[in-house]
């Protein structure tokens, strides 16, 4: 009997143009909890997947309780006792709180294949009372609190008989108080037997629970240690210590004349007190873990959503936009993150892509000058240099990185002065990225104020003049280019905010 | 090989994209409508060899005069279902507008030129209302709007007119159903006209370019600066116009009109637009298919028609041809037919 119960050895998982798990090692022990960290995209989901049976690697080993496993699929894994809690919680919020826990396992009469609620409702009930919680379990799912939803969760996974835990990013949308009640919850269920591996952003998580430590960088295996042996600068050295090999072409800009002024801008929910100003030719980088409230800055910005309070001053004058219309009519464009959803329609050409939102100019009276819209098509296309044939040749038959070249092609058709680039390199191969930061550089260069949303340490510190970094909707620090280091934009970014007085 | 590559001076790449389509006789004759025509032929052979009194120019030409009315309203939803979306409601848009012109002339002594008017403006607000909703309710599907929408204009004809007809128009007003126009009905000169001008619109100007991107990516349009919901509002107005105008014509040729008119219309309607080729998934579809699909189900509705074949066989010969045109596009051919 191996020392470990559950052993990953040398796991690669490819998918088509990327890696996402390089020869990955990974080691848990029986009733310990093992924080697996790692910056976005260094490849923590794909690994858990790998773990659940939802992806087969392509090469490695995985053994489980010392013997050799194949997972055929994720139903494989639960039989084998690994239960996983995802970060965005997966459950049916119309139903109650015991259906939820033994959705796909429910105990049914050996003959008459009738669903037995009363042993159900009571099995739940003992659950989450061993848990320390007293959750009804008739309760509907949706009106509980996403804490008492992750207990559930927790729950479930216990209903399963599951020994091997996953909790990815449990405590992301948790206040204080409810991270520590899932702290006890998570120390009594490995006092119970089971082992946890815990994946976390927070170093406080990783402290509070944790008994060893591996980290994951660029999709690989970077170390294992004790958390009493490794320091928090040795940590964060793992996590972001990658060397800058992408080439940041920045030319000199003369930040010139304000153009944007946001004052206190605050939405209920998403974000509060945000204020910033940005500069003609200038790139403002805005960072933050995922769900800090970037994004949802942005899209006001842009008039995708309202904001409650605040002003935003373009140029001196106040504005409020209605619309991305308004927006694009004001100057302001946005290329959204989610580019296949929100920025590209895939199975339309390139060129009928970049001119959509510019039909306007490409028309008099409403009708469509064909020949005119093939030529703009044609000549921004080709100023981004997207790798294609025609402008009629399928968007979805274009790789990443130049599906977001058409998109950025498409910011060109207006008349703008501010552009919003939400993630603009997220899914792009390294020389696509280039390319795109060779573009942006180029646009500040002609004067353009640039807003970056990134999550990418070395594209932030590579690419912009100042930066804005935000944790749980709100402005933690503002750093200029030459004060910028990593650990200080990673720190402003995990940073517990001093709590405010308002 | 055309070269359409070369280095800059700084030894960047630079791309020359083409911009104009070759013509391809192979794809020209892998449209839909090909089919759509052989479809169509199909069913004046099999109408000919059923009937001789079918196959005849004022056989063919008065034929048209019978289900043409609802055809206008065709054009309109292949734009609503290009848009995801579909109107259930413009078989009771119908009669609730001749309904109120109806009574506006009769009951009200409003002039028939006014009533007419009249008659439009209500179905192009019944088309708003539904265009209102859908847009204000996102969470509301249209078929759920327009369901609701169905039965409340239907009740609201009741409500006017209680299960009763009413008739006496002016003389003129006949001119609308059974009117020539050079030997040639007035209802399919108006018919081509409004092809025509839906044509240029859905395929030759921003307007039709914006509905596609929604039916393809309503997300991705909005984040365009389309004006989704504005788009929307109009697209299901003019739909309401369009009942408005079948609504002229139908009250025309009955010479009176009741609460009940145009039941099932919107069946017939979204069976021509879907079999004229208008995908149900959005962000496809051609007008001049839907030509050729009006008359297909028109002229097979027709020609039973003179061979008394009750009503409900035509149903189902419609209900078959419909599922086959949406489906024979999807089937999927095995493997092996696809490879070289």
């Amino acid at each position: 009997m191996s020392e470990y119960v559950l052993e990953l050895r040398g796991i690669t998982k490819k998918f088509p143009g990327v890696k996402a798990l390089d020869n990955v090692h990974f080691k848990l022990k029986a009733g310990e909890i093992h924080a697996l960290m790692g910056e976005n995209g260094a490849g923590k989901s794909t690994f858990i997947k790998v773990i659940t049976g939802v992806h087969a690697p392509n090469e490695g080993e995985m053994f489980l309780y010392g013997e050799k496993v194949q997972f055929a699929n994720p139903k494989d894994a639960q039989n084998k006792g690994i239960a996983a809690i995802y970060q965005h919680v997966t459950n049916y919020p119309d139903l109650s709180v015991t259906e939820n826990i033994f959705m796909g396992h429910e105990k049914v009469h050996k003959t008459t294949k009738r669903l037995r609620w009363k042993e159900m409702h009571a099995e739940a009930k003992a659950i989450l009372q061993d848990l320390g919680s007293s959750i009804d379990p008739k309760t509907e799912m949706g009106s509980l609190s996403v804490a008492q939803q992750q207990i559930v969760e927790i729950a479930k996974a216990i209903s399963t008989k599951a020994k091997i835990i996953i909790m990815d990013e449990p405590t992301a949308a948790l206040t204080a108080r409810e991270s520590e009640e899932l702290y006890k919850i998570t120390e009594r269920l490995r006092d119970q037997g089971a082992s946890i591996i815990f994946i976390s952003h927070r170093f406080e998580d990783m402290y509070r629970l944790a008994s060893q430590v591996t980290v994951f960088r660029d999709s690989r295996y970077i170390g294992s240690w004790g958390v009493n042996e490794i320091t928090n600068d040795q940590l964060i050295v793992a996590m972001v210590g990658r060397e800058i090999t992408q080439v940041y072409p920045h030319k000199k800009n003369k930040a010139g004349e304000k153009l944007l002024e946001v004052k206190n801008l605050g939405k209920m929910g998403y974000y509060a007190d945000i204020s910033f100003t940005l500069n003609k030719g200038e790139i403002l980088g805005l960072t933050g873990l995922v769900g800090a409230g970037r994004t949802e800055v942005c899209q006001s910005l842009f008039g995708i959503t309202t904001y409650d309070n605040g002003e935003v001053y373009l140029k001196g004058q106040k504005i409020r936009v209605r619309n991305p219309k308004e927006a694009m009519n004001l100057g302001i464009g946005y290329l959204p993150e989610d580019r296949q959803l929100q920025g590209l329609v895939l199975d339309w050409g390139i060129g009928r892509n970049i001119t959509l939102p510019a039909l306007k100019d490409l028309s008099s009276k409403g009708w469509l000058n064909e020949k005119k819209e093939a030529s703009l098509a044609k000549k921004l296309a080709e100023k981004v240099n997207v790798k294609a044939n025609s402008i009629f040749d399928l968007v979805s038959s274009l790789s990443g990185g130049n599906q977001q070249k058409v998109a950025v092609a498409k910011l060109l058709t207006a008349d703008l002065e501010i552009i919003i680039l939400d993630e603009p390199t997220k899914g792009v191969d390294v020389g696509a990225k280039s390319a795109i930061y060779e573009i942006i550089n180029n646009l500040a260069a002609q004067g353009y104020g640039i807003i970056m949303i990134s999550s990418e340490m070395p594209e932030i510190l590579g690419m912009s003049d100042r930066i804005v970094v935000m944790r749980e909707g709100r402005i933690t620090k503002v750093i200029d280019k030459k004060e910028a280091t990593q650990e200080v934009i990673l720190e402003a970014a995990m940073s517990e905010i001093k709590e405010q007085v308002v | 090989m055309e070269q359409r590559t070369a280095l800059d001076k700084q030894g960047y790449i630079q791309r020359n994209l083409l911009d104009k389509k070759d013509f391809s006789l192979k794809g020209f004759f892998l449209q839909w409508e090909w089919m759509l025509v052989i479809i169509l032929i199909a069913v004046m052979m099999i109408n000919a060899s059923l009937s001789p009194y079918f196959l005849n120019y004022a056989s063919l030409r008065d034929g048209t005069m019978i289900f043409m009315d609802k055809a206008y309203i065709v054009f309109p939803m292949a734009m609503i279902m290009i848009l995801r979306d579909i109107d259930i409601s413009v078989g009771s848009t119908v009669a609730l507008s001749s309904v109120v012109m109806a009574t506006m002339y009769n009951s009200l002594g409003v002039p028939m030129e006014l009533a007419v008017v009249i008659c439009l403006a209500v179905g192009a607000l019944c088309g708003f209302i539904n265009g209102l909703l859908i847009v204000k309710f996102k969470e509301l599907s249209a078929v759920i709007v327009t369901l609701g929408t169905m039965i409340l204009y239907r009740g609201i004809a009741y409500v006017i007119l209680e299960d009763q007809a009413s008739g006496n128009f002016p003389e003129w007003f006949g001119f609308f159903g059974w009117g020539y126009v050079f030997g040639i009905p007035f209802i399919l000169i108006l018919f081509i006209i409004m092809a025509i001008l839906f044509g240029f619109l859905l395929h030759k100007t921003t307007f039709g370019r914006e509905v596609f991107a929604m039916g393809k990516n309503p997300t991705a349009s909005r984040f365009s600066g389309v004006k989704v919901d504005k788009i929307k509002i109009i697209v299901f107005t003019l739909a309401g116009l369009m009942a408005g105008l079948t609504a002229l014509f139908l009250a025309s040729r009955m010479g009176s009109t009741r609460p009940n008119v145009a039941t099932m219309y919107e069946l017939d309607v979204i069976a021509m637009a879907a079999l004229g080729g208008v995908s149900t998934a959005g962000g496809k579809g051609r007008i001049i298919g839907t030509v050729i699909a009006v008359f297909i189900i028109g002229y097979l509705q027709y020609g039973l028609g003179l061979i008394n074949i009750p009503a409900q066989t035509l149903l189902i010969i419609v209900g078959i041809l419909l599922i086959l045109a949406v489906a024979v596009p999807k089937i999927k051919l095995p493997a092996f037919v696809k490879r070289k």
